[in-house]
């Protein structure tokens, strides 16, 4: 008899577990081929490690149920062309629950039109442009500080340290970079920041000297704009070959890697605009702080978080908090504590637009500013902007 | 006559079965990759009109397919144009500007010609990132609220994927209907010899120029139909160059010259690359297998899949154009 209870017992306890221990499928493409592949690989990292994370602990807890997460991904080549074939395979096919987004602010835009047409929500990461969220969408939501605000915390220190420096524009001309400059000029004249030189270059531009004069020739003081890495260092360093006497120069995305460091004297003094950088130091009211994020992915991966890795793994902690609040995977439960959402993770503030013109665009993040610094072990990146943030004063004028 | 030509038929019962295929079972997923088939079924039976007909090698295809794109989409979700009106002028649009461009660099040969498609591709390319009513290098978005005039997103990617395939019949009865007049006849004679044909009568600048023109329209309409569907253009991926040498790899698969060969090198090629991508075992070796095998093809089958069948059953020939 006691075996008997003793059987029923352990069989009940595994059929229990086995009942609620479910699986729950998020989708997405990775560019593991193409020119997207450095960025959307990281990103993917943080998307990677979320998960192991989250496995590893049980899973998601809600409603009383653990949610064992599983990837579906596909190669999407870096391409839009076979992005909405990939996106409604994993809807359709291969039942994903929920979608996080492609790297680039192009194949988003692209995914976003089938996200939409099942009603399945999609947390964006990698792609600040804005223009999506306008086009009247319900269940997409922004983790990147849209491409507008990218070089307000360089004006606003420019404001602060040198208000009447004369300003150079000079910037890929892609549809990234663009959506960044045309804002942040406007911001300029709104600061009363003389802007004197505006240029754009075509992608995989590799000569600027012609550009190079245009700035000297203007008098600029101060070089703001860049694309990506292989344009943005190869600025860098023709800036400082050709001893262009600027006091300052920020450029985007390419000085937030690491190979930054490659670059040696050119390298020095440059800022970058960051979604986040691990000496950010915010309180975590949910989920891991920055420094155990930076470590665990230093040890997983050999490598130090982009702020493309973080913005992946926050993305899986933000939708990890939805589902908890919904207490269930229900797309409409979760989409409503989306949009209710406002919590400070280690990524920083998280705040969704409800608004219904911009539906799902990031409010609550705010960016810092990054600066290559020397200091006795080498060039480190320092935080420099805003205030509150800093892990060193910005260093002005640079040369 | 054309009415009577069994490949005619085979086109429709083609097109009946792209048709019939997703619709039953609303199988939308596999709507979406026949789109993609059919997409590469008209970008290839349009360039086999250039290459395959007439000779001439055209780099720069894609153009078409990206300024079509750029008109369908400005007239339909910026200027609430009829999407099929939008489409149709897209083509008109991009025929002539082919027309007026082709009587300049169809008097060119061989190498030249083919870089001058180049050229013209990335001068497009240049205009159009500078453009500014068409968001320059930022592109042009189709507002979600826009698929409601088709009766909301869902319902206007039916529809636009039934007026893709609509246009891929066309291409390929389009194909058909030149590869038997006249006028293909003189196209095959600019081919084999140009100045043998000139002698012959041929007025091969003229045709020339139509030709190149008459190759525009349909991929014109394609690009307007896909990147409505897409939900957004910009100029690199309106004009990306290597869907213009995938073109190519198509033809080269399927057999160029030939109506069925091209169609059957678009619809493999873009299957191969699909099936691929998705499997869980090849995905991470795609690109080196699909490589892999159209190199075989080439050295094995120069005439590609048609070439191929021509030889071991010669009697398909008279069948299969």
């Amino acid at each position: 008899m006691k075996r008997l209870v003793l059987t029923i017992f352990v069989l009940s306890t595994l059929f229990v577990t086995a009942g609620f221990a479910q699986n729950l499928t998020v989708g997405f493409t990775v560019s593991k081929t193409g020119a997207l592949n450095v960025d959307s690989l990281e990103q993917y990292r943080g998307f990677e490690l979320w998960r192991d994370q989250v496995n590893a602990a049980g899973g998601i807890k809600a409603g009383g149920k653990n949610y064992k997460i599983q990837f579906v991904s596909y190669d999407d080549e870096s391409n839009t062309k076979r992005v909405q074939q990939l996106y409604s395979r994993m809807v359709l096919q291969d039942n994903a629950d929920f979608l996080f987004s492609p790297y680039s602010s192009s194949l988003t835009a692209t995914a976003a039109i089938v996200t939409e047409q099942y009603g399945k929500i999609m947390l964006t990461t990698g792609a600040a442009e804005g223009k999506t969220y306008t086009l009247g969408n319900h269940y997409l939501f922004q983790m990147f500080t849209p491409g507008a605000e990218y070089l307000k915390g360089t004006l606003d220190a420019l404001k602060a340290k040198d208000p009447k420096a004369t300003i150079a524009l000079v910037y890929e001309d892609a549809s990234f970079s663009v959506a960044v400059v045309n804002p942040a000029k406007a911001y300029a004249q709104q600061l009363g920041l003389n802007v004197v030189f505006t240029e754009a270059y075509a992608p995989n531009t590799t000569d600027f000297s012609a550009i190079i004069d245009k700035v000297i020739a203007s008098k600029a003081a101060v070089l703001l704009g860049g694309g990506h890495y292989a344009d943005g260092s190869t600025l860098a360093k023709q800036l400082y070959e050709h001893k262009v006497p600027l006091k300052m120069i920020t450029l985007l995305v390419a000085p937030d890697s690491d190979k930054w460091t490659e670059l040696g004297d050119s390298a020095v003094g440059v800022m970058v605009p960051s979604q986040w950088e691990p000496q950010t130091a915010f309180k975590a009211q949910y989920g891991l702080s920055g420094a155990d994020f930076a470590k665990a992915y230093t040890a997983k991966y050999n490598a130090p978080p982009s702020y493309e890795s973080a913005g992946g793994y926050a993305c899986g902690l933000v939708l990890q908090r939805a589902i908890e609040q919904a207490g269930g995977p229900d797309t409409a439960k979760v989409a409503a504590a989306l949009n209710a959402t406002d919590i400070t993770t280690f990524y920083g503030r998280t705040k969704f637009s409800t608004a219904a013109n911009e539906h799902g665009l990031q409010i609550g993040h705010a960016m810092v500013l990054a600066q290559w610094q020397k200091d006795k072990s080498g060039l480190v990146k320092q935080v420099v902007w805003p205030l509150a943030a800093k892990s060193a004063n910005l260093v002005y004028p640079i040369h | 006559m054309i009415l009577r030509h069994p490949v005619l038929y085979i086109i429709l019962a083609f097109a009946a079965i792209m048709v019939w295929l997703p619709l039953h079972g609303n199988n939308v997923s596999l709507r979406e990759d026949l789109i993609l088939v059919a997409i590469a079924v008209i970008l290839a039976s349009n360039l086999n009109l250039m290459i395959g007909y007439t000779g001439y090698v055209n780099f720069g295809h894609i153009v078409f397919y990206g300024l079509g794109g750029y008109i369908g989409l400005y007239l339909a979700a910026e200027k609430g144009w009829n999407l099929v009106l939008a489409a149709l002028l897209a083509g008109v649009g991009v025929s002539l500007f082919a027309l007026v461009l082709g009587l300049g660099i169809l008097r060119l040969r061989g190498a030249y010609f083919a870089l001058a498609t180049i050229g013209i591709l990335v001068a497009v390319q240049s205009f159009v990132a500078n453009f500014d009513p068409w968001g320059r290098s930022t592109g042009l978005y189709v507002s979600f609220d826009a698929y409601e005039k088709l009766g909301g997103a869902r319902h206007a990617l039916w529809v636009t994927y039934f007026l893709v395939i609509a246009v891929m019949a066309l291409s390929m009865i389009l194909s058909l209907g030149i590869k038997m007049s006249k006028f293909g006849l003189g196209l095959f004679a600019i081919r084999e010899d140009e100045g043998a044909a000139v002698v012959l009568g041929v007025n091969t600048t003229v045709y020339k120029a139509i030709i190149y023109s008459v190759s525009a329209f349909l991929p014109a309409v394609a690009g307007a139909l896909m990147f409505y569907k897409n939900g957004m253009i910009d100029p690199s991926i309106a004009f990306e160059f290597m869907l213009s040498l995938e073109g190519i790899v198509m033809l080269m698969l399927g057999g160029k010259g030939t109506v069925i060969g091209a169609a059957l090198g678009g619809g493999l090629y873009e299957k191969l690359r699909s099936y691929l991508l998705t499997s869980p075992k090849l995905s991470n070796f795609h690109l080196v297998i699909a490589g892999g095998l159209l190199l075989v093809v080439v050295l094995f089958a120069p005439g590609g899949l048609i070439g191929w069948l021509y030889k071991a059953v010669p009697r398909s020939r008279k069948v299969l154009e």
